[in-house]
């Protein structure tokens, strides 16, 4: 059988979105990953992806259209996907592994390459100890991208393991760089069609008795899915990386059009979308139909990008997730000096070093980025209506908050949307695009 | 203490990248030796820790106690070294230790990870002008970190990596924090990472050659700093003053890097002295 499908690719500086539409327009699968430097490998990872989030998808169609199986579809499903990225991140912790040992077989390591190694056996061996916690059901993980849990887990047992003579916290840091490039920088496909069959006996296996009875109707629902074939009637990519995608020019639509488009898509009512993106901050006024009218932009300098936001995080050894919530927790909001995001981090450094609170500190952090968005909207013709925030950002509620309160202060109450899953803005302005011309296609 | 005997002088020049320690023997006249160097990169560990623990590593190297030591003085973000006796500030200490390394210094550049200021200095080591750059991170030695980090390359690969370039690749963008993204492209651009790094070197050894000039140096031009270790970046530094006819030589010694450390602790035993001199101070 096979799923016709409309791609939306979203090639930001640090995530990569994809979306899946049916030719309804229907969301069927999204797709997130963060971007690496190799951009052919960030868009083929979204797009699988989207692809396998599609499968869990119609999974969902199908089971709930199945009157013995609907109502048990919310908890078979939810354990079904824990266990597949159990399956997934466990493959990938694999991988690094064995990139690390390639790794330490460089010359240089050679005078200490028996204790090195061993170190490296004793990090991964404790990793991927830790791999079934991270995705048991009530986990809280600080990130969902491979990269940032590895890195958290790699550095705490690398701090615990290390020793200064033979194998320095500072050459297990230099290992880890080195090895987590390669496993990046390979495209995992086909993870649906490895992982789907171990995934479903785990969770079979600890499943409970409302679902252990359904085996039988269970098994070839899942079967069905896997071998699913998806044809994909059209694809455009946006970004700040478009550029560099490996879609032919007339598949490119500028990131200014797309969030656009996807912001009226999700919110008819827009007319003035701010996107807070890693790299960028716009602030876009549309009409009633989605098309922009006029819009200002900051690519300059990275205050007041989420880059701003991302650079405090990893300072603070933090998942981008864990940001928001902590300023929120603030009582006493500080007010930053530095307008540089380098020294941003110095001053937060020297901040915490002074035992002042680090949500106080984060808190000022937040509102710093945001009193530079509101230049940008100023410039951009103000917000006379409608609002709607979109891009990474605008999933931090802190963020959300200081913006809240900014706006009102300039331009008085103003309905302020926001979507769950906005970041995925642009990725479905360019799955719209690709709809729009899909159709065109057809009826020529 | 008797007369005419040497003490042991510690310093340690707290940096927002790595702690640098140093032990020095000064003798009544001044005339000094160093003992030992310690380099504790940070890590994003905890900063109080760090200096505790690589203080330790220090002396253990070196051979000595804490209560060998007449002095130990901190500079550039000292306020967490809580077994100094004394602080300094980080232009004198460069000054001082990029004089004591290279007699001849007539001028110093010190490149740290957030900051880079030019010194010109006399033979006595006394700052006569000085210029800092300005509040924002372009071009600072955090971003080569972080460049490096971005490439998969060890700190200590990048100058002689940076010295195998071609064709150096201008880069476009002045943030730095940006510029990383910058060189995320030229990756999948294809460009190699030597021209990458070798291009970044130019456009930082861009802005300190403008430091230099703005203070009106001339003659030896010390390096000082975490990034005088990079080899690639004293390079550059060196054909851009070439470019520009400019009558500066650039010099970096093996120990460039601890020239805080070691002026924190020349200093330290100076003051020592003169507190020894007057003992109704120290009551």
């Amino acid at each position: 059988m096979s799923v016709e499908i409309l791609l939306g690719i979203d090639l930001g500086s640090t995530t990569t979105k994809a979306i899946a539409l049916d030719r309804t327009g229907r969301v069927l699968g999204r797709g997130i990953t963060n971007t690496r430097s190799n951009y052919e490998v960030a868009s083929q990872i979204v797009r699988e992806e989207a692809l396998v989030q599609s499968r869990f998808e119609l999974l969902r169609h199908a089971l709930a259209s199945d009157p013995e199986l609907s109502g048990i579809e919310p908890k078979f499903i939810g354990a079904l996907v824990r266990n597949f990225r159990q399956q997934q991140h466990l493959e990938q912790v694999e991988f690094l592994e064995s990139e690390l040992h390639r790794c330490a077989d460089a010359p240089r390591y050679a005078p200490n390459r028996k204790t090195v190694k061993e170190m490296l056996r004793l990090i991964c061996q404790e990793m991927k100890s830790r791999v079934p916690d991270h995705f048991s059901e009530l986990a809280v993980r600080k990130s969902d991208f491979f990269r940032d849990l590895a890195a958290a887990d790699y550095m705490q047992c690398a701090e615990r393991f290390s020793d200064a003579k033979h194998a320095s916290f500072d050459v297990l840091c230099g290992l880890f760089d080195a090895a987590i490039l390669e496993v990046e920088n390979a495209a995992g496909n086909g993870a649906f069609e490895r992982h789907a069959s171990p995934a479903l006996e785990q969770t079979l296996a600890a499943a409970p008795a409302d679902i252990r009875t359904r085996e039988a109707r269970l098994r070839p629902a899942v079967e069905s899915v896997r071998s699913l074939d998806f044809r994909v009637l059209g694809m455009v990519g946006t970004g700040y990386g478009r550029q560099r995608l490996p879609f032919p020019k007339e598949q490119i639509r500028s990131e200014i059009l797309c969030h656009g488009l996807g912001a009226h898509a999700m919110f008819a009512g827009t007319r003035t979308v701010l996107d807070i993106g890693g790299q960028d901050t716009k602030a876009i006024q549309v009409d009633h139909t989605g098309i922009v009218t006029s819009f200002q932009m900051n690519d300059r300098c990275a205050a007041g990008c989420g880059r701003y936001l991302g650079y405090i995080a990893d300072e603070m050894n933090l998942g981008l997730h864990e940001l928001g919530k902590l300023a929120q927790e603030s009582t006493c909001s500080i007010k930053i000096n530095s307008t540089c995001t380098v020294f941003a981090g110095a001053e937060l450094r020297d901040r915490l070093s002074l035992g002042q609170k680090r949500s106080d500190i984060l808190a000022g952090l937040h509102r710093a980025i945001m009193l530079r968005a509101m230049s940008l909207l100023a410039r951009s013709g103000g917000i006379s209506d409608e609002f709607t925030f979109t891009g990474g950002v605008a999933r931090n509620p802190a963020a959300v908050s200081a913006l809240q309160g900014l706006v009102e202060q300039n331009y008085g109450v103003r309905k302020l949307n926001i979507s769950p899953e906005s970041i995925y803005t642009g990725a479905l302005g360019a799955a719209l695009f690709a709809q729009r011309s899909a159709e065109g296609g057809n009826a020529a | 203490m008797k007369a005419g005997e040497s003490i042991l002088a510690a310093g340690v020049d707290v940096g927002s990248s790595a702690v640098k320690f140093a032990l020095a023997q000064v003798a009544e006249d001044g005339a000094a030796s160093l003992l030992a160097l310690h380099n504790e990169r940070i890590r994003r560990r905890e900063l109080r820790k760090v200096i505790r623990d690589g203080y330790e590593v220090f002396l253990e190297q070196a051979g000595v106690r804490q209560n060998d030591i007449a002095y130990t003085a901190s500079t550039g973000e000292g306020e967490l070294v809580d077994f100094r006796r004394g602080h300094f500030y980080g232009m004198t200490t460069h000054a001082r230790g990029a004089v004591f390394l290279m007699p001849s210094t007539g001028a110093v550049i010190d490149i740290g990870a957030l900051h880079a200021r030019a010194m010109r200095v006399d033979e006595r080591s006394r700052v006569m002008a000085y210029r800092m750059t300005s509040q924002c991170a372009s071009g600072s030695g955090q971003f080569l970190e972080n460049v490096a980090r971005y490439l998969g390359i060890m700190l200590e690969d990048v100058g002689p990596l940076s010295c195998e370039a071609k064709n150096p690749e201008s880069v476009s963008s002045i943030c730095a924090v940006l510029a990383e993204t910058d060189v995320i492209n030229m990756v999948s651009r294809g460009i190699s990472r030597s021209d990458i790094l070798k291009g970044i070197h130019l456009s930082m050894a861009g802005r300190y050659t403008k430091l230099l000039r703005s203070i009106d140096a001339c003659g030896d031009v010390a390096i000082t700093g975490g990034l005088a270790a990079d080899i690639g970046l004293c390079r550059a530094l060196e054909e851009k003053i070439d470019e520009e006819k400019l009558t500066m030589r650039v010099r970096a010694h093996p120990d460039s890097i601890y020239a805080g450390a070691i002026g924190a602790a020349l200093w330290g035993a100076h003051r020592h002295r003169i507190l020894a001199r007057r003992p109704e101070v120290v009551a």
